[in-house]
C-alpha cells in the first residue's frame, strides 16, 4: 500500500502555493510535512482527501494502492483524517460517533467493534456518554478511534497534537502512532513541531512552494 | 458548487420579487393616473402624515433601543434581553395594534386603571388626527426588531468579543461605561442598524393594517388612501393607486437620500466628538430599566386586554374586569381563516428554509452578496409597491385567487427574512465537521443530513419561526392576491376591527398572535443544543 502524489501543484487565485510535487508515502511509513503557516500544508491534505474548494485549484495526480483518486469523491477515497480539533459530532454519543463511519454489517458485530475500540482507547463503558463530558485527551483518543474503525487505507493528520498541553501531547503521540502503525497504512502528517515526528518518520519541508527533504 | 442549485430560489423568489416592479412602469407613464393622484385632495396631508409616522416611530424605536442597549450592556439582565426581544418579535404587528388600541382608547384598560369616573374620558387616542398613537404603537412594536438587530452585533461571535475587549481598554484609559459605549460600541452599532432602520422607516410610513386600526381617518395615512384605491372596482382608481405608490416610494427615497447626505456632512464633527478624551458619563442603567419595563408592561397589557376582551360579552366602563365571562366569541370564530393561515405560513416558512439551504449548499459565499441585496430590497421596498406589482403580474397569469399565487406572495418577504437570518450562522459553520464526516466514507448528502443540519438545528428552527411569524402576519399581499377567494387571519382581524364586535376582534387577534409565539417557543425548546 502506498499513497502517491505525482506533479501535484496547488494555486490560490493567481499565486502558486505548492510547486509541482511528487511524493510517495509507503505502507506503515509516516511522513511529516513541515513549513510556515499559510504555506499550503493543510491545503495539500484537503486536496488529497478530495475536499479542496475554490478559490484553491490544483493539478496533478493522487493514487492509493495504485488506484487513481482524482475523480473520486472524498467518501470513496478511504482516507482517514485527524484535525487540530477532535471534531467529534456533539449531537451524537461517543458510541454513535464510532458507529458513524464504521462499515455496514450486523448490528451486534458493529456494537462489539465499538466496545473493542473504546477498550483500545482506554475508555470502556463510555459509549453512551456525550462527547462534551469527556476530557480533551479522551476526546482526542475517541477521534482517532472513530477514524480507524472506518478502516481507512491511509491517514492524514493535520496538526493533531497542536492544541493539547505538553504531557497530554506526548501521550497522544505514542497512542496515535502506535495504533496507525498497527494498521500498517501510510500516514502523512502536517506539523510545526519536529517532536511530533515518530521515530523512523521522514520529514519534508515546504518553503516558498517547494518541498525539500530534511 | 452547482449553478443549477440557485434555480429554485430564483424562480420562486427572485423572479416574483423583481418582475412585478417592471409592472409598475406602465403606471409611471399613465398621465391620467398621475393627474388623478395629484388632484386628490388628501394626497399631500396624507403623505405628510405617512412620512411623519414613519420618522417619529423610527426615531422613537431607535431612542428606546439605544437607551436599552447602552444601559444594559454587560449587565446581569443582558442575556434575558435576547429572549424578551424574540418574544416581542413574535407578536404580529396587527395583533399588537388591536391590543394596544383596546388599551389606550377612552374606555380602554389604561383609562379604567388611572382615570376612572362614571364615563370614559374625552381624549382622542385611537385614530388621533396627528397619528401619534399609530407612531407610538409602531415604535413599541419595532423595538424588538431593532433590539434583535443590535444584539446580533453585541452578543455573538468575534465582533462581540472584540467590542468587549475594546470597552475594557476604554475603561483602562479612564472612560466610564457610558462614555465607552458611546465612543466604542455606538459607531459600529449604528452602522449595523442602518438597514434595519431603513426597513423600520419604510414599514412605518407604508403600513396598511396598523394604520387601518390605529391611524387617523381625515386624512388617513397615504398607504390607506392607496389601499382603498387599489381595492376599488374602477380601473382608473387602481391606476391612481399605483401612481401614488410610486410617489410614496419616491418620497421615501428622497427622505432617505437627504438623511444620508446630512449624516455624511455630520460625520466629521461627530468623529471629532467621539475622539474627545475620557468622560465620566455613566451608563443610563436606571432609565433603561424603567423604559424596558414600561415597554414590556405595555406589550403584556396589550395581550392581556385581548385575552380579557375575547371572553367578555360586555365590559361596561369603568369596571376593571368584565362582569361575566363566556367563550361565545371563540365559538363564533370560523376555522377556515385559521387553517388557511397556518397551512400557508408553515408551507412558506418550510419552503423558504429549504430554498435558503439549497442556495448555501450549492453557491459560493461570494455570490451571497447579491441575494442579500435582493433580500434587503424586498424588505426595504414599500409592500404596496411589491404586492401591487405582483397583483398586476399575477392577474394576466391567472395566479390571483389561487393558492399558488398566495403562496408566492407570502414567500417574497418570508424568504427575504430567512435568507438574512440564516446567512451568518450557515456560512460560519465549521466545514471541518463535514470534511471529518466525509473522511469517514459518508456521502455529501448524508453528511448534510446527519451532521451539518442537526448541528445547525437552532438557527434553522429560529429562521423557520421568523419566517412563519412574518407569513402569518401578511395582510396586504394576502388581501390583494387572494382576490376574495381565501380569507386569512389578518384579513378577518382587520375587517372585524372596523366593526363593533370587540370580543370577536380580540379572539381573532389572539388567534393571530398565538401561533407565532408557539413557533418561537418550539424553536427555542427544540433548537436548544443538548451538548452544552
Amino acid at each position: 500500500m502506498a499513497l502517491k502524489l505525482e506533479h501535484v501543484s496547488i494555486r490560490l487565485n493567481d499565486r502558486t502555493l505548492i510547486q509541482p510535487l511528487s511524493l510517495s508515502v509507503e505502507t506503515g511509513e509516516t511522513v511529516a510535512l513541515m513549513g510556515a503557516s499559510g504555506s499550503g500544508k493543510s491545503t495539500l491534505l484537503s486536496f488529497i482527501a478530495g475536499g479542496l474548494e475554490p478559490p484553491f485549484t490544483a493539478t496533478g495526480k493522487v493514487s492509493l494502492d495504485g488506484v487513481q483518486l482524482d475523480s473520486l469523491p472524498p467518501e470513496a477515497r478511504h482516507i482517514g483524517r485527524l484535525f487540530q480539533d477532535d471534531l467529534l459530532f456533539p449531537h451524537l454519543t461517543v458510541g454513535e460517533n464510532l458507529l458513524f463511519g464504521m462499515p455496514r454489517g450486523p448490528r451486534p458485530a458493529r456494537l462489539a467493534r465499538v466496545d473493542a475500540a473504546l477498550a483500545e482507547a482506554e475508555l470502556p463503558g463510555f459509549g453512551e456518554r456525550p462527547p462534551h463530558t469527556l476530557s480533551g485527551g479522551q476526546r482526542a483518543r475517541v477521534a482517532l478511534m472513530r477514524a480507524l474503525v472506518a478502516e481507512p487505507r491511509a491517514m492524514l493528520l493535520d496538526e493533531p497534537f497542536n492544541k493539547l498541553d505538553a504531557p497530554l501531547r506526548q501521550a497522544m503521540r505514542s497512542f496515535v502512532f502506535e495504533h496507525i502503525a498497527a494498521r500498517g497504512i501510510p500516514c502523512l502528517m502536517v506539523t510545526h513541531d519536529e517532536a511530533d515526528v515518530p521515530p523512523g518518520g521522514r520529514v519534508l519541508r515546504l518553503k516558498d512552494g517547494e518541498v525539500t527533504h530534511a | 458548487m452547482n449553478r443549477l442549485g440557485a434555480a429554485p430560489l430564483l424562480l420562486l423568489w427572485a423572479l416574483p420579487l423583481l418582475a412585478p416592479l417592471a409592472m409598475l412602469l406602465p403606471a409611471a407613464l399613465d398621465g391620467e393616473a398621475w393627474r388623478m393622484a395629484l388632484a386628490h385632495p388628501q394626497l399631500w396631508p396624507a403623505l405628510a402624515l405617512s412620512l411623519g409616522a414613519g420618522a417619529v416611530s423610527t426615531l422613537g424605536a431607535l431612542a428606546l433601543t439605544l437607551t436599552l442597549l447602552a444601559g444594559l450592556y454587560r449587565s446581569r439582565v443582558w442575556d434575558s434581553l435576547q429572549a424578551l426581544a424574540a418574544s416581542g418579535l413574535a407578536i404580529p404587528h396587527l395583533a399588537f395594534a388591536i391590543g394596544f388600541g383596546f388599551l389606550v382608547m377612552p374606555s380602554g384598560l389604561l383609562a379604567r386603571l388611572f382615570i376612572g369616573g362614571e364615563a370614559p374620558p374625552q381624549w382622542v387616542s385611537v385614530q388621533d388626527p396627528w397619528g401619534l398613537t399609530l407612531s407610538l404603537a409602531l415604535a413599541l412594536k419595532e423595538l424588538p426588531f431593532l433590539l434583535t438587530a443590535g444584539l446580533a452585533l453585541l452578543s455573538r461571535g468575534d465582533a462581540a468579543l472584540q467590542l468587549r475587549q475594546a470597552c475594557r481598554a476604554a475603561a483602562s484609559l479612564g472612560h466610564a461605561p457610558g462614555s465607552a459605549f458611546l465612543r466604542v460600541v455606538l459607531p459600529p452599532l449604528l452602522k449595523d442598524l442602518c438597514w434595519p432602520l431603513i426597513i423600520v422607516f419604510v414599514y412605518g410610513a407604508t403600513v396598511v393594517d396598523m394604520a387601518l386600526v390605529l391611524g387617523p381617518t381625515q386624512p388617513p395615512a397615504l398607504a390607506v388612501v392607496i389601499w382603498h384605491a387599489l381595492n376599488d372596482v374602477d380601473p382608473a382608481m387602481n391606476g391612481m393607486g399605483l401612481a401614488m405608490v410610486l410617489l410614496l416610494t419616491a418620497a421615501l427615497a428622497l427622505v432617505l437620500g437627504v438623511v444620508a447626505l446630512l449624516l455624511r456632512r455630520a460625520r466629521d464633527p461627530l468623529h471629532r466628538r467621539l475622539a474627545a478624551g475620557p468622560s465620566p458619563l455613566s451608563a443610563p442603567r436606571g432609565l433603561a430599566v424603567l423604559l424596558g419595563a414600561a415597554a414590556l408592561l405595555i406589550l403584556l397589557l396589550a395581550m392581556a386586554v385581548l385575552v380579557i376582551l375575547s371572553f367578555a360579552p360586555r365590559w361596561p366602563y369603568p369596571a376593571l374586569l368584565p362582569p361575566v365571562a363566556d367563550g361565545a366569541a371563540w365559538m363564533k370564530m370560523t376555522a377556515a381563516p385559521l387553517w388557511v393561515s397556518l397551512t400557508l405560513s408553515l408551507t412558506a416558512a418550510a419552503t423558504a428554509v429549504a430554498l435558503a439551504v439549497l442556495w448555501f449548499e450549492t453557491q459560493a459565499p461570494a455570490r451571497d452578496s447579491w441575494v442579500n441585496g435582493l433580500a434587503l430590497l424586498a424588505l426595504a421596498l414599500p409592500q404596496l409597491a411589491s404586492a401591487g406589482g405582483q397583483y398586476k403580474l399575477f392577474l394576466p397569469l391567472g395566479l390571483t385567487g389561487t393558492v399558488f399565487g398566495l403562496f408566492l406572495a407570502h414567500l417574497t418577504p418570508v424568504a427575504a427574512y430567512v435568507l438574512i437570518v440564516l446567512a451568518g450562522p450557515y456560512r460560519a459553520f465549521d466545514g471541518r465537521y463535514v470534511a471529518a464526516a466525509r473522511a469517514l466514507s459518508v456521502s455529501r448528502i448524508r453528511a448534510l443530513l446527519t451532521v451539518k443540519l442537526p448541528l445547525l438545528k437552532a438557527p434553522l428552527l429560529t429562521a423557520a419561526a421568523i419566517g412563519f411569524a412574518v407569513s402569518i402576519a401578511q395582510y396586504v399581499p394576502a388581501q390583494l392576491i387572494a382576490a376574495g377567494r381565501f380569507s386569512t387571519l389578518p384579513m378577518e382581524a382587520v375587517t372585524l376591527a372596523a366593526g363593533g364586535n370587540r370580543a370577536l376582534t380580540a379572539a381573532f387577534a389572539l388567534a393571530l398572535a398565538t401561533p407565532p409565539l408557539l413557533a418561537f417557543l418550539a424553536a427555542a425548546m427544540l433548537g436548544r443544543p443538548r451538548w452544552r
